[in-house]
């Protein structure tokens, strides 16, 4: 976990930017700019997924499903 | 299956609420709660893996329109770590185990509360990307990270 004590480190001024704006926004406005939908294959084929570990879940995000989607571990 | 919105956020907050679930809001989903500027999908709540925790929750699944199966319940119930449900009102991840967190309390303890909203610390956000170790999460830990200190010296 990192430690609150750590020296704060240099933050782009272009993510600062967009953090201090969504500050001033309120908590409803953020939810309508962050919540997106867009169709993933195969992930969102099926209404109901259930895993017996986590180890099991990454193994078939691996196995089954697009490379593309990110959900590979590096 | 059109995009979360926040009245639907308020919808398992007060139902989970209602059912005495023990939950935090984690992920990106949680990130977006303390502030975080980005995108995402769903929601995605952190579960106590605790038998009455479970059966609460499938209670509040079940009144906020989610369709369960007697089978499918009784999965949640036995507490598999990992369960993505899109039979309901809107798609929801719900994670007993997730990467890089140990116990539950320990998020508890250190959980943030927004208007009502009980969130891990964005701490432990990045510390379950971490231990992930996506692809898509490894592209977002950067502005996450940086997100943090932001946060740390601005949260009120």
């Amino acid at each position: 976990m990192s430690g609150q004590e750590e020296s704060p480190i240099p933050i782009p001024s272009d993510w600062l930017e967009e953090f201090e704006a969504a500050a001033r926004r309120p908590l409803p406005l953020r939810f309508r700019y962050a919540f997106v939908k867009t169709y993933k294959p195969v992930l969102d084929d099926a209404p109901y997924r259930a895993f017996e570990t986590m180890e099991d879940y990454r193994r078939w995000c691996e196995e089954c499903l697009p490379d593309w989607l990110g959900y590979g571990r590096v | 299956m059109a995009a979360f919105e926040y009245r639907q956020a308020e919808e398992i907050r007060d139902a989970l609420a209602r059912h005495g679930v023990r939950y935090l809001f984690i992920g990106k989903s949680g990130a977006i709660l303390l502030g975080f500027p980005d995108t995402t999908q769903d929601a995605d709540l952190f579960v106590e893996k605790e038998p009455a925790n479970a059966r609460a929750l499938v209670e509040g699944l079940r009144e906020l329109g989610f369709a369960l199966t007697s089978e499918q319940s009784a999965e949640i119930e036995r507490g598999k770590d990992f369960v993505q449900l899109k039979n309901g009102p809107f798609d929801l991840d719900l994670v007993f185990a997730p990467d890089g967190i140990e116990r539950f309390a320990d998020a508890w303890r250190r959980r943030v509360d927004v208007d009502g909203f009980p969130v891990c610390h964005l701490d432990d956000i990045i510390a379950s990307k971490e231990a992930s170790n996506r692809r898509k999460d490894n592209e977002s830990l950067p502005r996450l990270r940086s997100f943090r200190h932001y946060w740390l010296r601005h949260r009120r």
